[in-house]
């Protein structure tokens, strides 16, 4: 059966639940990468965020129904599975072992081959992202949620509340609140290396 | 603007229309206050770094395989309920092929004690007091022969006794050969002659048995 570009979530969603493979297959490629984003980065890990959105959309085809058109977006819904899976994973997970495995696949190597640095520079670079990307993943939940979407994904304040179901205050206020934690646990990991110095 | 305020505020100065009273006390305050403007400064950085982390995993995607998982679960779990579906269906009609076959061996068992019973008397509304009919229908090989006695009424094909509940004796003139008509075998010979019969008619207007006349040769 044709599926037209612009067809909308919840017509093909019905589709679906009648057995139309094809109608399945366009949803999940529509809606599949952001929620692996958001899986990877709060997860820091690649197996979790794989399992994770596979659970997601397991979903879909086991309890189709669990979906209410009238309550939201599909996507939404989607971030709602993705979001709990996250939660329960973080919370079966030990903090030490976070953010081992975000860069087996090389994923932490994209977008450094292209910048014209001496080893020194892309070095550095790379040792700061790595210090950036540890402190989001040490942040505690909601106000890493709100950083991966609006500091990362860079999401509107808007979207990201829509996703959350949650008012746009509360987003600004947990960005706000995650942003501080993050300064101050970078400008700790900066200085350590000064103190440590000075210490001798 | 005070510290504070700036650290609501500040947040958002980026993206703050250059026109809107709070940018412009916003970036007062920055030129102003050191410790601020070193905040704002960190925020830049921050952002900075944020997009650059987010730019190495903006195009990442769940790998082909968790697609195939998700197709074949797709598969087996709709197979599975096509099969459930149609094992449902095949039950009921099943169960309606039971209920329709009982019936009909009902309808059939009824009439066939309804054929081995004698026949009961008939009043009609014309006054004869006294109607014998034969069993319906001949057995198998058997000829029905219109009877010559004028007291037995000869049920004819496909009558049963039932159906001469309110018949109506009616006596017509006709040829012995059109007897034939009616399921009753006729000598050839005589197949001409006129007789005078008496037929019972049915509520149907249908004869349903007959008795050749007293006078009938």
């Amino acid at each position: 059966m044709h599926i037209e570009a612009q067809e909308r979530d919840d017509v093909l969603l019905r589709r679906s639940a009648k057995g139309d493979e094809e109608a399945f297959t366009e949803l999940y490629r529509r809606h599949q990468a952001p929620l692996y984003r958001f899986a990877l980065r709060m997860s820091g890990n690649v197996w979790a965020a794989e399992e994770i959105v596979q659970d997601a959309f397991m979903t879909l085809i086991r309890e189709p129904k669990k979906f209410d058109p009238e309550r939201g977006a599909l996507r939404s819904f989607l971030y709602g599975i993705t979001r709990n899976r996250v939660l329960k994973h973080l919370e079966r997970t030990p903090r030490e072992s976070l953010h081992e495995q975000i860069d087996e696949d090389g994923i932490g190597q994209r977008g450094m081959a292209s910048e014209s640095l001496t080893p020194a520079e892309w070095a550095e670079v790379g040792e700061r992202r790595e210090q950036v990307r540890a402190a989001v993943l040490k942040l505690p939940v909601e106000f890493r949620e709100a950083v991966v979407l609006c500091g990362l994904e860079e999401l509107s304040y808007e979207e990201a509340a829509r996703l959350l179901d949650c008012p746009v205050g509360t987003i600004r206020s947990r960005l706000h609140r995650g942003r501080a934690l993050l300064l101050a646990k970078l400008e700790m990991l900066r200085d350590a290396p000064k103190r440590a110095g000075a210490s001798r | 603007m005070t510290c504070e305020e700036f650290e609501l505020a500040g947040l958002d100065l980026e993206s703050l229309q250059q026109a809107v009273p709070a940018h412009k006390a916003a970036r007062e305050h920055l030129r102003s206050c050191p410790r601020c403007a070193a905040l704002h400064e960190n925020w830049q950085t921050l952002r900075a770094d944020l997009h650059a982390v987010g730019a190495e995993t903006q195009d990442a995607e769940a790998p082909s395989r968790v697609e195939m998982r998700l197709r074949q679960e797709f598969r087996t779990r709709h197979k599975t309920e096509k099969a459930q579906r149609a094992a449902v269906f095949a039950g009921w009609t099943l169960a309606a092929a039971t209920v329709v076959l009982a019936a009909v061996s009902w309808v059939n068992w009824r009439h066939e004690n309804g054929k081995g019973s004698t026949p009961s008397a008939v009043n009609s509304a014309q006054g004869v007091n006294t109607n014998k009919t034969t069993p319906a229908g001949p057995e198998l090989g058997e000829t029905i022969v219109a009877a010559n006695d004028a007291g037995e009424f000869t049920l004819l094909p496909g009558s049963f006794p039932g159906m001469l509940e309110d018949a109506t004796v009616v006596r017509v003139q006709m040829q012995r050969g059109a007897l034939s008509a009616l399921g009753l075998t006729v000598n050839e010979e005589r197949a001409a002659d006129l007789i005078q019969v008496d037929l019972l008619v049915g509520d149907d207007g249908q004869p349903q048995a007959l008795r050749l006349a007293q006078n009938t040769n």
